[in-house]
Formats: C-alpha cells, structure tokens, sequence
C-alpha cells in the first residue's frame, strides 16, 4: 500500500514548493526592480531602504502563501504599518527573556506555546491548535522564502 | 480499496473547480477508446455528444499525459455526474451509470500502467487546494483515535503542512494512528481517574462535535474529554513539527520541543532579515533565472518520505537536512553555507553554471556566511 503511494508528480514544477518558490520570486523580484529604479542615490545606505526592502522581502512571502492564515495577517500588518521596525525580531527575543520559569507544570508549556503564538504573524488570534497547525507552513515557507533570497544574492553578488 | 476511490473522485472534483469544460472534455474524449471496447456505446446516442462537446470546446488543449491521469483518476465512474447539464445528450446518459462498472474495471485495465500518475495529480491538486476544507475537516477527524479515516486525517495534514509530501503523510498515517492508540492506552493506565466509572464506552459528550470514546478507567464527564481531546490534537500537531523541525526526532518532551521550535523560527526570521539587508545592497538582475532556483533540487518531490531526514542520499536543499538533523543549534548559522556548496556542486554538474570562477566565490569562507 505504501509502495503505491510513492508517487511522482506528472511535473515537477506543480509540486507546491516550486509553486511557492515561483510564486514569491515572480513578487520579490518586480518589487525590488522596482525600488532600484526609483530610489535616489542618497537612500541607498540609509536604514529606511533596507526598511523598504524588508518589507517587500515579507510581503513578497504574504502574497505567495495565501492559502494560509498567517500570510493574510501578515499582509494586514505590513498593509497598515507602512514603515515597520526593522528592530521587531529582537523584539521578539527580548520578550522570550522576560518571561521566566514563574510557573511550573502545564505553564511551562503554555508560556512557549505563547511565546510560539507571537512569533507567527497573527498567532496571537488563533487559538492553540490552530497555531500550531499553521506554524508548520510558515516554517516550511520561511525555509523557502531563504533559499530564494540566497539564490537571489548570489546571483547577483560576482 | 475504497479509500483509493475516493481519492480519486475528491482529485477528479478539485480538478473539475479548476477547469470544468477542460474536465468535461477529457471525460467526453475517453468516450472513444471505450466505445471500441463496449458495444454499448457505439451507439449513435454517442456520436453528436461527441461531436457536439470536441466541436465547441475546441479540445486541444490536452497534452496526453493530463489525460491520462484524469482518465486514471476515475477509471470511467465519476466522469459522468461532472459533465455539464447542457452537453445535450441528456437522455442518453441517464443510462449511463449502471452500464458502467463492467466499462469501469475495462477502463482501469487500461490505464494500470499510468496509477501513479494518475493518483499524484490528483493529490497534489487537492493538497494545494483543500485548504477550503480545512475548518470542515478539522472538527469531525481529529478526535476519532485508531480508527481515523486516514483520507480526511490526510488532508487536514495536507494544507497544515502544505509543503509535505503526499507520501509522508501516507506513511505517517499508520505510525500515527498506532502511536496514538499507543499513546492513549499509555495515558489511561498511568491517568489518575477522577471519577472512576469504568467501561462507560459510549458516553460521548454532547457539546462536542467530536465523538470521543473514554476507555476503561478514564474520566467521562465533558470536561476532561474535551481536555484530552484538544491534549491529543495539540501533541499530534506537535509530532507533525517535530519532523519539520530539524534535529528535534530525538526530542521527548513539549517543552522542549517547543523551546527547539522557537529557536529554529528565530533563527529562520534572522537569516530572513540578514539576506534581506544583503539584498539591499545589491542590484537584482531583471532577469532573474526562476528555473535555475528551481532546478537546484531543492524542490524535488522525491525522498521526503524517509522518516529519518538523515538517511538522504540526494544533493541539493535536501542534502542539508541530514547536516542539521545531526548537529546541534549554533550549526544553524553554517546553515548556508554547506546548502550553496553542496547546491553549486549539483548545479555546476548538471552544467548549470557556466562559468565555474563562481565557484570558488563561494567557498567557506565566502560572503554568504551570515555575521549575526
């Protein structure tokens, strides 16, 4: 039975990484032309272009996962906060320092499944196995999301 | 057997939302082949239909793999309920379904060859798309242990872990239906009771939706039902991440699993944002070759399904996963480097890369190291 399941797909191009992968390249890569053709040159060093640039990075990654939750939230929160804290994910990791083992037992794990909850945009609104079960398509996402990026750098880096 | 048929027709429907008249069409087309087989339909109540459907859809636009797999997907039974009401030939396919298990078992003599084929289309349209489905799902399996209908078990699995392999998940549905039996048995003998009625089987608790059985020596009041069922639902996701996390198989325990999992989503945030500076500083090409990121084999559909990610022979994205899975945390950072050493050597192979002075920028002290 499980030798039958082995299965292939008829193309490889349709399994949902390589459609992931299409699809946030075909959304990262007009953006940051776009960026590149407008910016002046006094902003290329500036923190606001790497701003800029961030929040294309993670739109682009909104846009081309919209079969889950996470990536509408996400889209919300960059659509409305336009000009984001680049400092948000040391954020996040000071939060994890504050919050020490005051409670034992089930708090434990209530406390990292919080903890969980803030690092996935929009966890806070899901309830918990929500969360849980959306968490493991952004990781597999922000995986992607790397790889592109890396590819993107090293092919224009020479 | 029946699993496999269902499969087929939930493929067949996804594929139907998709492209109805596309569906109709090479349902309508693989009326040919069959009529030389059966008698039945060489009747002339066939010909205009035929006629009348390839005529106005212009049907062309099949390559011949595509059709085979729809034909696959449903070997001659679900093709007729999706056809369209105006086809014309109305009266002529009210006879149709009872004629068509002997043409059915024909058709699938024909296309053994193709079963393959056939089923991963029609996984991989409802694993990209069953996300519809996933708050209908979602309640009426998750609580049902051992006896799960591993199809919806699948699906729910399908869109939670949307990048995973239709494979996997098959070869995990036995494990985890076993694990959790297990794991429920385990529960119930070391569990204090807190009311103890025993072999009350059959209460399950109206408020749920889910129908819970208590075993011997449980609890039955709707509380703690409810508590173990949302406790189940939460470790079965948390087994799910364990194996997407790398290095976390050896891991017992949530809390620390989730501790693993946090730092990996930190970690996989940071690199994001580092490469996203880097970006900035660097001119995109306009033509940014997508089918060379592709082809870095990284998303090769293949192999995902061994348990262990470290028994990987194939290069690529995949090549690194046993790299992770056996190293400890601060290895996250040498992340990228043994994936683009490994990715280039492939790719430079395959001839991809053409000009081989690349490869020596990316050498293990290269630029791509990330300075965090």
């Amino acid at each position: 039975m499980n030798k039958r399941q082995r299965v292939f797909s008829l193309q490889p191009n349709k399994s949902p990484k390589a459609v992931f992968a299409r699809r946030y390249a075909s959304h990262l890569v007009p953006a940051l032309n776009k960026i590149n053709i407008n910016k002046t040159s006094s902003q290329v060093n500036h923190k606001s272009f790497e701003q800029t640039v961030k929040h294309e990075v993670d739109m682009a990654l909104a846009l081309s996962a919209q079969e889950f939750a996470w990536s509408r939230f996400l889209q919300h929160k960059l659509l409305s906060s336009v000009h984001e804290d680049p400092s948000e994910s040391s954020k996040i990791l000071e939060r994890s320092n504050y919050k020490q083992d005051d409670e034992e037992g089930g708090g434990e794990i209530k406390k990292r499944l919080k903890e969980l909850q803030k690092l996935l945009p929009g966890g806070e609104e899901m309830n918990m196995d929500e969360m849980l079960g959306e968490i493991g398509s952004y990781i597999v996402c922000l995986e992607l999301q790397m790889l592109v990026l890396k590819s993107l750098v090293q092919d224009n880096t020479s | 057997m029946g699993r496999e048929s269902n499969e087929g027709e939930m493929g067949f429907k996804h594929g139907g939302g998709d492209d109805e008249s596309g569906i109709s069409r090479a349902g309508i087309t693989s009326m040919p082949l069959y009529a030389k087989a059966d008698p039945f339909f060489s009747s002339t109540d066939w010909d205009p239909v035929v006629s009348g459907i390839t005529g106005g859809g212009g049907g062309g636009g099949f390559s011949s793999s595509h059709y085979h797999s729809m034909a696959m997907d449903n070997p001659g039974m679900g093709c007729f309920p999706h056809y369209p009401p105006g086809s014309g030939s109305g009266s002529g396919y009210g006879n149709m379904p009872p004629s068509l298990l002997p043409f059915g078992e024909c058709g699938g003599g024909h296309f053994l060859g193709s079963d393959k084929n056939g089923e991963s289309v029609g996984r991989l349209i409802r694993a990209g798309e069953s996300h519809e489905d996933h708050h209908h799902h979602q309640v009426s399996d998750e609580g049902v242990l051992g006896a799960s209908p591993t199809r919806k078990r699948r699906q729910t699995e399908a869109e939670s872990q949307w990048n995973k392999k239709a494979v996997e998940e098959f070869q995990e549905d036995p494990q985890r239906g076993s694990d959790g039996s297990q794991k429920k048995q385990k529960a119930e003998q070391s569990k204090e009771t807190m009311n103890k009625e025993s072999s009350q089987s059959e209460e399950a608790p109206k408020e749920n939706y889910i129908h819970m059985r208590a075993r011997r020596g449980q609890a039955t009041n709707s509380h703690s039902l409810a508590e173990r069922v949302r406790r189940e639902k939460i470790s079965e996701r948390m087994r799910l991440l364990q194996e997407l996390v790398p290095g976390c198989n050896k891991i017992t325990g949530k809390a620390v699993m989730l501790d693993e999992i946090i730092n990996y989503v930190q970690s996989l945030q940071q690199q994001v944002e580092f490469l996203s500076m880097k970006l900035a500083t660097v001119n995109p090409e306009v033509n940014i070759d997508i089918d060379r990121i592709l082809a870095k084999d990284l998303l090769q559909p293949r192999d995902r399904n061994t348990p262990t990610l470290g028994l990987n022979p194939f290069s690529g994205f995949q090549g690194t996963m046993p790299n992770i899975s056996t190293s400890t945390n601060p290895q996250y950072n040498t992340l990228p480097q043994t994936t683009l050493e490994s990715e280039l050597q492939s790719l430079y192979q395959m001839g991809f890369v053409s000009n081989p002075s690349t490869m020596s920028s990316f050498s293990p002290n290269g630029r791509l190291k990330p300075e965090l």
